[in-house]
């Protein structure tokens, strides 16, 4: 469990804008080890999405260098599940067969990866849903199939970009729950953007706080908590202080961004 | 006071299927009441001012104008109909097939897309006449006029359309390694399929206008050209009756790409 999956070597992502270069994404390293889950958390507008998009490959880097196990990533591959804030279903196609969608992307045997995909939707209770249109689906519905989705092909790394985020808060908690179940049974690598503090503590292994200027990682905490994960965990004093700590150090960037713009 | 009690559940089922039947009295009675009234009131005034039938025929003399004429009527919307439906396929997939290499070639987008905004402006029906100069009087110059007319519609509207997809369902596949034809068979094309349907529904229009207006400089047969030898001859009835099949003509080609739409809608539900 000790080996690297994914190692983030001092990049950096510098687009020409129009008044000079923009950084958006400065100087970031850090390693993420197999199995391990690991959240980004930061305010919007701080270089993680962009961060991600360069993990998957969709992003040049312009200094640095992501390794995934060994090799540096260069593109796009077939290894990866992605998560966006929106499900991002295909409107025609059935809850199935939107999960089957990497398999038809991949050119793989469909008929057998749909018991794959069945025991995914019936893992977030949307077994009876196989068969309808997303339009007949709740938001957090939706999402959950889009998790199906990312990890129908058994992809070695997932990559969510703040999936829950567009969802109510009730819905929200749920789906934390939910993904807490999918990661005891699924063990992917795995890195989740998000703005929630709360939700970071709750899922992660450990968490990296992000800042906006200069957009890199300011903080990086193990999370003390073990697997299988309690969600009651929220309600302890160590993870009251887990977050106010993690708090701080968003507080302490909010500072210093001030300070610079003075 | 007391509430009265609420009605039995099976009167409350016959009240709404009253006021059903109702609305649809309203909604299509209601339409065809006021035409019918309108066409009275015509026939009424044509014979009160004794309008002279080259200036104004009653309704009933169109209608018996359309019965004898009738085979000739006929046999004249084949070629019009043929040409409308032959011109609509023709910009049809000329017309997609342009948005998408516009779409994808970034070089010839910046070539070529200023004159398709350049054409969808002006008024193209003007350039008629230059039709029948290059290509002469046959059926050949009415086609490529009428692909001319209704071509860009469609450009547009694909192009529009193949622009719609969500960009995080396309970072999506890219990060499945999907191959571009993969993207765009899967993806592009179907969420373009609504806005290319509502440009084919103007193009159908503006074929049929198209071909009408370079029958009339033009054609040897047809009904425009049925329309202009009835006003050399002041025979508005018979110009009024070819009206009234061209109408019919358009109708039933515009209920054609409907129920096209409809079918692959069915395949391509977008809610």
């Amino acid at each position: 469990m000790n080996d690297i999956h994914l190692d983030v070597r001092g990049v950096s992502k510098i687009y020409e804008g129009e008044q000079g270069p923009v950084h958006a994404v400065s100087d970031v390293s850090f390693a993420v080890r197999e199995g391990e889950f690991v959240s980004i958390l930061g305010p919007s507008g701080c270089g993680k999405s962009t961060l991600m998009m360069m993990i998957a490959g969709l992003e040049d880097i312009t200094e640095g260098a992501v390794v995934e196990r060994g090799r540096p990533v260069a593109g796009p591959r077939t290894d990866i599940g992605l998560v966006f804030q929106d499900a991002t279903l295909l409107p025609w196609l059935s809850v199935l067969d939107n999960v089957l969608f990497p398999i038809r992307i991949l050119k793989e045997v469909r008929h057998r990866y749909v018991e794959r995909a069945m025991s995914l939707l019936r893992m977030v209770g949307l077994a009876d849903f196989a068969d309808h249109r997303p339009s007949q689906l709740s938001g957090g519905m939706r999402q959950r199939v889009a998790i199906c989705r990312a990890l129908v092909h058994d992809p070695a790394l997932l990559l969510m970009d703040e999936p829950f985020s567009a969802l109510d808060a009730i819905t929200r908690d749920e789906m934390n729950v939910a993904l807490l179940d999918i990661w005891q049974k699924y063990r992917k690598t795995g890195i989740f953007i998000t703005h929630s503090i709360r939700e970071a503590v709750l899922l992660s292994d450990r968490v990296l706080v992000m800042t906006r200027r200069p957009s890199t990682v300011v903080c990086d905490l193990a999370m003390p908590f073990g697997r299988p994960r309690d969600p009651r965990i929220v309600e302890s004093a160590e993870f009251t202080a887990l977050c106010a700590e993690l708090r701080g150090h968003i507080e302490a960037g909010y500072a210093a961004e001030k300070a610079l713009a003075l | 006071m007391p509430v009265p009690p609420a009605p039995p559940f099976r009167a409350r089922r016959a009240a709404r299927r009253r006021r059903q039947a109702l609305r649809l009295l309203e909604q299509v009675g209601l339409p065809i009441l006021v035409v019918a009234l309108g066409l009275l009131a015509w026939e009424a005034l044509v014979a009160h001012y004794r309008i002279a039938p080259s200036l104004l025929p009653a309704p009933s003399a169109i209608y018996e104008r359309l019965r004898e004429t009738w085979p000739t009527l006929l046999a004249q919307a084949v070629p019009t109909a043929a040409e409308t439906a032959g011109s609509f396929v023709l910009a049809t997939l000329a017309g997609v097939a342009l948005a998408i290499v516009l779409t994808y070639s970034r070089l010839l987008n910046s070539a070529l897309y200023p004159a398709v905004v350049f054409f969808q402006l002006i008024p193209k029906i003007a350039l008629a006449p230059l039709f029948i100069v290059w290509m002469g009087i046959g059926s050949n110059a009415r086609l490529t006029f009428a692909v001319f007319i209704a071509f860009f519609p469609i450009v547009v509207a694909t192009m529009a359309g193949l622009r719609s997809t969500p960009p995080d369902m396309l970072r999506l596949c890219r990060g499945l390694t999907a191959t571009s034809w993969q993207m765009f068979a899967y993806v592009r094309l179907p969420y373009a399929l609504p806005q290319i349907f509502s440009g084919m529904k103007i193009s159908v229009t503006f074929a049929m206008i198209g071909v009408i207006v370079a029958e009339f400089i033009s054609a040897q047969q047809g009904l425009g050209y049925l329309i202009v030898f009835a006003s050399s001859q002041a025979d508005t009835a018979l110009i009024l009756a070819a009206i009234l099949v061209l109408c019919g003509v358009g109708l039933a080609m515009y209920a054609l790409v409907v129920a096209a739409e409809r079918l692959v809608r069915r395949v391509y539900a977008a809610d």
